[in-house]
């Protein structure tokens, strides 16, 4: 083994467990600078040794028990009167070791205690006496094991600027005496937060590089995933540690997908979405997951994570839940009420419920002194200008925004839309009147918005400033002579359309051309042969996507028979399709009532669907109760897990005690049977009484749905969760309002309760 | 960046203890974020050969058994040195045997000036 070969191994190696190392010696000599001497020195023994003796079978350990020996040996130099310390130096010393065989040993018995020693290190690298920067460069440097020079590349800064940073934030923590221990008590939520915003401070650099010519500095992300997983192995109960994990995990799978040949940004819906790594949106769901698992009221990083899922789990840009990611927005803003938080609320909002709604929201945060010099304000109100035919003032937004960034790719990208800004303002300007009809149709925008979900209303926009566009050699075209290819190739040419509005069009006359040929003479393109393309092409996709597609040809179909090209009703036997969201369909009361009198339901069916209607809770809160969480007097139980009561009525109040029948602990519902050896659950699970299980979630939604096929039109049966949001459906018909029903049922948003009551649209409550 | 770790045949047959270890193994590494994916596979398989224009598929024949590659593990690892410390971990649990590491090219190896 050369020293080069040697030198590289125990880079490796020491990235790999330079945490543990270090995390262990500070336990041992009580400071953060001293312990990573003594590891570097730990390094060096290896650098001596290794490329003649070879490298040792297990690197890792060797450097540990290397490194714990110069410890001892500088705890007996020091000769401390400290007992504890001593103490512990004899022990170590005690302890038989030589040679490398009882390495493992040595290792093995101290192992248990390392996780908590690196969680312990994470805090104390994080710890506020020092500065955001200080807590950066110390965490990549003792946890994630990276070298001076690597972190300076890494942050475009010199190596000496590092190094600095590095000494002086060790010595601030020696001055200010702060204990190696993971805080608990009041002191832990926010010095977790800490240490998350470091470990998310470190993936943002790497992810959006704040300067350079680059976009990405990829490592940087990696090593933020890696400190991030660290951090949630040691801390499984922490859902925000799980939602930054997911988070970070969802992001980095759109990496190879944010950069196009020549290195320029993406944006997110123009992405390839078949580069999105499949493998990390899979993790991020996991990690998501287990954030919800670990329960507690959503945390930014969940709500940020959840936000990414939105976009992880639609195949394509159009089927974007964008309502739902303004839901999920509306409630981070309340969570973290940044200005930049709002500020991606108002992009969703403009996603979901046109320009204008965006606009209005952008438009308050203008004098925001925190956004001062933040390039994304005027690029996303540049945008929405831009979709609002307001070129002009566009132009001017991105041109800020480009002046405002210091990412040279990303300032390309904004010059270049500021440009195309200035042709549209001056097309517009030729034919006198696409902007100021751009304006007076903003007014009436948002009306229709909700309704259309975006796109589509585009369509009456165009098809009125279509008229007035006149573009060279239209006229020269005799009607005869006028092919599909061609007026299409007219009609997307036309100068008023936005980026958006012609990209959607152009896939619905390519689409059109390619089913009916190009040269096929308009006049013979009939209603009859397009509705066939339609039925074709996308009968069986989702309504919005359909009626996008209708949209399309309308307008192209107003604009064509303007001309005299072909017949106007062109789009006539395309029926507009609803554009349901997931909702579901309640089951009718005089049903629900039958239900209850049937005498063959057993007690235990009829007294927990009885608690599912009255409570309108979600099935597994009721499946959860314990017969000690009972309040029967109060009519009401405790969900513990999630520390909200259940509140039920006089009907299932007079089948409750039946069903209690004398057992004061355990499950309130039961299994039928007790459960087989192999499949033994927690104790919590499991009735003192009679020793049977819980009742589980699955068997209870079977008894329901057969209990009730007759009522499904598909004969499958109703599920629990269309029992409770009937309850919230007849509440709703009753005159409940929203908070009424959120705190009757636990829903977290009003967003989801679309449909039972009347809510206000965000684009009305932001004006 | 990643790599791809394969193993052939061969090798001694696991025993429970060895697939108890090998578990908590697979475990660790995928909870540490290393270990993206892995699995055996099945000898032989099918084999395919596309020649001018014309596919066949057929059950044979195959490399020795011992030739063939038997469980793969794609990992994420920052350097072809950390790549092959974790795989050591791998083979102290196997014992006797043969594979390979192979870096696995991602966008960021695309040639000219992609995005690095």
């Amino acid at each position: 083994m050369t020293s080069l070969d040697a030198h590289r191994v125990a880079d490796a190696v020491w990235k790999m467990e330079s945490a543990r190392i270090v995390a262990g010696l500070v336990r041992m000599v009580g400071d953060v600078g001293l312990a990573e001497e003594l590891a570097q020195d730990a390094v060096l023994a290896a650098l001596e040794q290794w490329p003649e003796a070879g490298v040792p079978d297990n690197p890792g350990a060797w450097l540990m028990a290397v490194a714990k020996r110069r410890a001892v040996d500088h705890l007996r130099r020091e000769e401390r009167r400290d007992r504890g310390q001593e103490q512990l130096a004899h022990d170590l010393a005690s302890r038989p070791d030589d040679g490398e065989r009882d390495v493992d040993d040595v290792v093995n018995a101290l192992d248990g205690e390392v996780g908590d020693d690196v969680l312990r290190l994470m805090f104390v690298s994080c710890h506020p006496v020092l500065s955001t920067e200080a807590r950066v460069a110390l965490t990549l440097r003792l946890i994630g094991g990276l070298r001076t020079d690597e972190i300076a590349r890494a942050f475009l800064v010199s190596e000496s600027a590092v190094a600095q940073r590095i000494v002086r934030a060790k010595r601030a923590l020696a001055d200010a005496h702060v204990p190696f221990e993971v805080p608990s008590g009041p002191d832990r939520a926010a010095r977790l937060s800490s240490v998350l915003e470091v470990i998310y401070l470190v993936f943002n650099e790497g992810y959006a590089a704040t300067a350079g010519d680059e976009l990405m500095r990829p490592s940087l992300c990696l090593e933020a995933l890696r400190l991030g997983r660290v951090l949630a192995e040691l801390t499984p109960d922490e859902a925000e540690v799980h939602g930054l994990v997911a988070l970070m995990e969802l992001q980095q799978s759109r990496s190879a997908a944010r950069t196009g040949p020549s290195g320029e940004p993406v944006v997110l819906h123009e992405q390839n979405r078949g580069r999105w790594d499949p493998l990390l949106i899979r993790r991020g769901f996991a990690a998501l997951l287990r954030a919800r698992q670990a329960g507690g009221p959503l945390g930014p990083y969940v709500l940020q994570a959840a936000i990414a899922a939105c976009h992880a789990g639609a195949a394509t840009p159009e089927e974007t839940d964008w309502p739902q990611i303004a839901a999920l927005y509306e409630a981070l803003v309340r969570v973290l009420p940044t200005p930049v938080a709002q500020l991606n609320r108002a992009v969703a909002l403009a996603m979901a419920y046109g320009p204008r709604a965006g606009l209005t929201l952008v438009d308050t945060l203008t004098g925001e002194p925190a956004l001062k010099g933040y390039h994304l304000l005027p690029a996303v109100r540049g945008d929405l200008l831009a979709r609002l035919h307001r070129h002009d003032e566009a132009r001017t937004e991105f041109e800020r925004a480009a002046s405002l960034t210091r990412n040279s790719s990303e300032r390309a990208v904004l010059l270049r839309r500021a440009a195309t800004c200035a042709e549209e303002a001056g097309k517009a300007g030729e034919t006198g009147k696409a902007a100021e009809t751009g304006k007076a149709r903003g007014a009436g925008e948002t009306g229709e918005a909700g309704e259309t979900r975006g796109k589509a209303k585009e369509t009456g926009e165009a098809a009125e400033a279509g008229g007035k566009a006149a573009e060279a050699g239209e006229a020269g075209l005799a009607d005869a002579h006028v092919t599909l290819g061609g007026a299409a190739g007219l009609f997307l040419a036309r100068p008023d359309l936005s980026a958006d509005t012609m990209r959607s069009y152009r896939q619905t006359l390519t689409r059109l051309c390619r089913h009916l040929g190009e040269n096929a003479p308009l006049r013979d393109v009939t209603s009859h042969r397009v509705a066939e393309v339609f039925a074709a092409a996308w009968g069986t996709a989702a309504g919005a996507t359909w009626n996008r597609h209708r949209a399309a040809l309308r307008s192209f179909a107003t604009w064509a028979a303007e001309r005299g090209w072909a017949a106007a009703d062109l789009a006539a036997s395309l029926d507009r399709r609803p554009e349901p969201r997931a909702r579901t369909r309640s089951i009718d009361r005089s049903r629900l009532e039958s239900l209850w009198k049937r005498p063959d339901i057993p007690l235990r069916e009829r007294t927990l669907w009885l608690l599912l209607y009255e409570s309108a809770a979600p099935a597994e809160w009721a499946l959860s109760l314990n017969v000690e969480d009972l309040d029967l007097p109060g009519m009401r139980g405790e969900v513990k897990a999630r520390g909200h009561w259940l509140r039920w009525q006089s009907d299932t109040a007079a089948l409750l005690p039946l069903l209690v029948e004398g057992r004061r602990r355990g499950p309130l519902f039961l299994a039928d049977r007790r459960p087989g050896p192999g499949r033994m659950p927690v104790a919590a699970d499991l009735c003192p009484d009679t020793g049977r299980g819980r009742l589980s979630y699955e068997r209870a939604e079977y008894l329901f749905k057969r209990a009730t096929a007759d009522v499904d039109p598909e004969g499958s049966g109703c599920t629990l969760h269309r029992l409770r949001h009937s309850r919230l459906a007849h509440l709703g018909e009753d005159g409940w309002s929203a908070p009424m029903l959120m705190s009757l049922s636990g829903h977290g948003s009003v967003r989801t309760l679309h449909g039972f009551v009347r809510i206000p649209r965000p684009a009305d409550t932001v004006a | 960046m990643r790599f791809l770790m394969t193993t052939k045949g061969g090798s001694r047959t696991p025993d429970a203890a060895m697939m108890a270890e090998m578990g908590a193994f697979i475990e660790e590494m995928t909870r540490t974020g290393v270990l993206l994916a892995t699995g055996g596979l099945e000898p032989g398989g099918l084999r395919m050969i596309s020649s001018g224009g014309e596919i066949t598929v057929t059950d044979g024949p195959f490399t020795e058994a011992k030739e063939a590659i038997v469980s793969f593990a794609l990992i994420e690892a920052r350097s072809r040195e950390e790549a092959v410390e974790l795989a050591r971990g791998f083979w102290k649990i196997v014992g006797d045997g043969e594979g390979s590491v192979q870096r696995v090219f991602g966008p960021e190896d695309a040639p000219g000036p992609g995005p690095r």
